[in-house]
């Protein structure tokens, strides 16, 4: 025997004990999709990733549809809506998940959208500042900087700090798009990693502005009315107010299959009514 | 005997790959790294990628807040952590009763293996809260980062030190001992100029640590995408922004989060080479 | 002369306020004469005061690090530990929408990953460490292992989080999976297994490789049947402080892993959700529901406790192996 030969002999024998690993690994997940054989409706493994705003949607939703179908996985990840969207474009999932719609770059990649949740957005501030709402420009101007001092939009001489979302956030790009009329918000503002953070640091910090998902809106903070009007399910389904996005779960081509039936729970009266309604907008009431 | 010979071949060329998996390792972490920051660089330009601008919308994707923060807090880690470490590694060495020792030793492996998502957590609801209301701020920023890595470069820095002074020959402090000096003076004129080198590599190895941690740091940084003005104003690091923004983020954007990526790698193989500069000693892992 | 101040010192390592410098002065003092020795006693005397000061803020640095260890672990613990032991808890299901979720199939993903990481990283780790002292002479090889080595141990935990979604759950098609972790965080712990290995070996007495050499065994016979056995208390209680490393890992897990999922994971390339990276979760999703920060406050107690358990075990391995083995280090 040659030492060359041993070394080819060596590296097919790592390489089918890698293949082995792999093949185990696979092995155990077609097990599952088949664990019941007598089932006759539907199995196999539905793969979702994206926006961690609707991960808990399409987790509550992945166990009703598992619970109904026992022998269908549903795996359900985060990673963001840019990686879902991505990840769907290029079949690495069968239906990406987003807090946002497509951006200009993302338009031809052939995706369908599934619009499941209406989220609205309400401007809150401390518990002491006395006001009651602002207008749409003194919002614009607020946020931008233009507007540093309570007093300029009638409440008291104080300082006014400003807290926003990530810019990683749906929400934040809904905010800027639509209430900052797409222009960034002013430099040095707070930049909280989630709706919790953001209500937590307003509740917390005097004299404070930010905004969040009226599902997170408690009574630690204040809620603004915007332009006179109430952020609310009622004013957001008759369009009076104006600062809502929708939660998209995306496809690559129409949903059919596994992936048609999930959405079909997804978008059911059942589901919306029942799950989505707690604290989003359900699309049966638009 | 032939078969034996090849058998020691085979185990020998299998260890060996195995010990250049160390380096395969680290070359594919650059390549891929690498890979996907291109079009950052290709596309934005190191101009805009090391500009003092970051808005994503307007195409500008300048790093330099970022690598202030990373910096800044650092250098503040380091300013508060090195003391500490250095005289808890003294303490241990040279003054601790023995059984004290061993229960210290101890404390600072434990400490060492606190979670950073825990010591995160803890710096957000304790931390931050306390100096919101000692300095009327946020609370988050450079100081409340500082206070973090601090503990976090503090058992990496102790352990390292404390091997640096253990190696110091015990026949030098006795010769200093003999000759009159008191404790403090044997340490301040023989142990520790002998056991320099190896204090700073102590003090590097903390410094990778704390430019490189990413999870404590984020929960208590802020994050704003703006220059600190104070300790306590908001601010990002590079961990930070790549952390928060890698999920939501396409094309240039992502890319030069993978950019950020690039100069964190080159900056901890700076670190290693440096570590070489100082020492001779050939291992430096912790 | 000589023997007196060694005993001194070995009184001094073990009693640090006994000060011998001023018995040795005493003891010049007595040959030396009128101003030189005035003058003398009074640099001493601030020599000693120098160095009571000195030790007292040595003394006070190491407390305030002590202390702080102390804090941390009570205030974690303290305003955790009744929600981590809560009924259903532990073993309850995660809730996204409403109050009273639980944690356990973060729990068995943390167990899952470490478990997965280490049967990846243990044959990578101490096959090179092996090479490393049994085989290869001080070279440019081993240099270059070594520079490989730590260069991993200095990329920070971010990086790696991103090169493995990149190569292993992109590339490699894995998707955010148990596997693409375990691979990535392998890659992070290798340079810590190496290492431990090492030492481990390196603690064996030359002797017995001379014995078992000189008995016509070669080098991996040797390494295997003598070397690896004496260094086996080492080398456990590495594999243990890695456990409790790959636990507490986040960074390297968030985006390669995955943040949140309702049932355990039951194969390797299923998603799952360790437990740090779901606290991460927690805090920046979790406040969906009211009672998040119980959520939170349980989860990182609950973690402290298996990465202070992991720290317990790998001690308890390594005397109950000294023991046994009879070996003295």
């Amino acid at each position: 025997m040659t030492k060359k030969r041993l070394g080819l002999i060596t590296a097919v024998s790592l390489a089918v004990a890698l293949m082995l690993v792999f093949a185990a690994a696979g092995c155990g997940e077609s097990d599952n999709g088949t664990a019941q054989p007598e089932e006759p409706k539907l199995s196999g493994t539905l793969n979702l990733s994206g926006s961690t705003t609707v991960l808990p949607l399409a987790q509550e939703a992945a166990d009703m549809f598992m619970d109904e179908n026992p022998s269908v996985t549903v795996n359900v990840q985060g990673g963001g809506s840019s990686v879902g969207i991505s990840n769907v474009a290029e079949s690495v999932v069968d239906i990406g998940n987003a807090s946002r719609g497509l951006k200009d770059e993302e338009k031809s990649l052939g995706l369908v959208d599934h619009e499941i949740a209406l989220d609205v957005i309400v401007v809150i501030v401390h518990s002491d500042v006395p006001l009651e709402g602002l207008t749409a420009d003194q919002v614009f101007d607020i946020f931008t900087g233009k507007v540093t001092n309570w007093k300029d939009v009638g409440g008291p001489d104080q300082a006014i700090n400003v807290v926003v979302r990530d810019e990683a956030s749906g929400t934040r790009e809904m905010f800027d798009e639509k209430a900052l009329r797409k222009e960034a918000p002013m430099a040095g503002a707070i930049e909280c990693n989630s709706n919790g953070i953001v209500r937590q640091t307003v509740s917390s910090t005097p004299f404070s502005v930010g905004y969040i998902s009226l599902g997170y809106l408690d009574s630690s903070v204040k809620a603004l009315k915007y332009d006179g009007v109430e952020g609310s399910k009622v004013t957001a389904v008759d369009k009076s107010y104006p600062l809502s996005r929708y939660l998209h779960m995306f496809t690559r081509g129409e949903a059919t299959g596994l992936a048609g039936a999930f959405l079909d729970l997804v978008l059911s009266d059942g589901f919306q009514n029942d799950v989505v309604s707690q604290e989003y907008i359900p699309m049966t009431e638009i | 005997m032939q078969g034996v010979i090849d058998r020691e071949w085979i185990v020998r060329k299998t260890l060996f790959t195995l010990a250049m998996m160390t380096v395969l390792g680290i070359i594919l972490i650059i390549f891929f790294v690498a890979r996907e920051a291109i079009p950052a660089f290709t596309g934005a330009g190191p101009a805009n990628l090391f500009s003092a601008t970051w808005n994503p919308k307007s195409g500008q994707y300048g790093m330099l807040i970022f690598l202030t923060g990373t910096l800044a807090t650092t250098v503040g880690g380091l300013l508060l952590g090195t003391p500490l470490a250095i005289g808890s590694a003294l303490f241990l060495t040279q003054m601790a009763p023995r059984r004290v020792r061993s229960i210290a030793t101890r404390g600072v492996e434990l400490l060492a293996g606190v979670p950073s998502i825990v010591l995160g957590w803890l710096g957000f609801t304790i931390m931050v809260p306390w100096i919101r209301s000692a300095t009327g701020s946020t609370g988050t920023g450079l100081l409340a980062a500082s206070i973090i890595l601090a503990i976090m470069v503090l058992p990496t820095i102790t352990a390292i030190a404390k091997d640096a002074l253990e190696a110091v020959p015990e026949s030098h402090k006795q010769a200093a001992l003999a000759m009159g000096a008191t404790r403090w003076q044997m340490i301040r004129r023989v142990l520790l100029p002998a056991a320099k080198p190896g204090l700073l590599v102590a003090v590097i190895l903390g410094m990778g640590r704390a430019i490189g941690e990413t999870m404590a740091v984020a929960l208590v940084i802020g994050p704003a995408t703006a220059f600190p003005t104070s300790l306590t104003t908001p601010t990002h690091t590079m961990t930070t922004k790549i952390l928060i923004e890698m999920g939501e983020s396409t094309g240039l954007q992502r890319s030069s989060l993978f950019a950020m990526g690039l100069v964190l790698l080159l900056m901890a193989m700076l670190l290693i080479l440096l570590v070489r500069l100082v020492t001779h000693r050939k291992e430096v892992v912790r | 002369m000589t023997t007196d101040l060694e005993s001194e010192v070995k009184t001094q390592e073990t009693q640090p306020r006994v000060d011998l410098a001023g018995d040795v002065c005493e003891i010049r003092d007595e040959r030396i004469e009128g101003i030189i020795q005035a003058n003398i006693t009074r640099s001493e005397r601030r020599a000693q005061l120098l160095d009571r000061t000195a030790t007292a803020t040595v003394w006070t640095l190491a407390l305030i690090g002590l202390g702080i260890l102390a804090f941390i672990i009570f205030v974690i613990l303290y305003r955790g530990i009744a929600a981590a032991l809560a009924p259903g808890f532990v073993f309850g299901k995660p809730q996204a929408m409403k109050e009273g979720g639980g944690i356990w199939p973060m729990v068995v993903s943390s167990f899952y990953l470490a478990l997965l990481t280490i049967a990846i990283v243990v044959p990578l780790g101490v096959g090179a460490a092996v090479y490393m002292t049994e085989f290869a002479k001080e070279g440019r090889i081993t240099r270059l292992v070594r520079f490989g080595a730590d260069s991993l141990s200095t990329v920070p935990s971010v990086v790696f989080g991103i090169f493995g979604m990149v190569l292993f759950v992109i590339y490699f098609g894995l998707g955010y999976s148990l596997l693409a972790g375990a691979l990535t965080l392998a890659l992070l712990n290798m340079p810590t297994v190496m290492r431990t290995t090492e030492e481990a070996t390196l603690a064996v007495p030359r002797s017995y490789r001379e014995a078992a050499m000189g008995l016509g065994a070669n080098r991996w016979e040797t390494a295997k049947k003598i070397v690896l056995p004496s260094a086996m208390p080492g080398i456990t209680t590495g594999i243990v402080l890695t456990m409790g490393r790959i636990v507490g890992e986040s960074a390297a897990v968030i985006y390669t892993v995955g943040i949140f999922v309702r049932k355990a994971p039951t194969s390797p390339l299923q998603p799952a959700a360790p437990m740090a990276a779901h606290i991460w979760h927690t805090y920046t999703e979790g406040a969906l529901v009211s009672d998040w920060m119980r959520v939170a406050n349980g989860e990182a107690a609950f973690l402290l406790l298996v990465v202070l358990a992991l720290n317990l075990a790998a001690r308890m391995i390594a005397r109950t192996y000294r023991k046994r083995l009879g070996m003295v280090n």
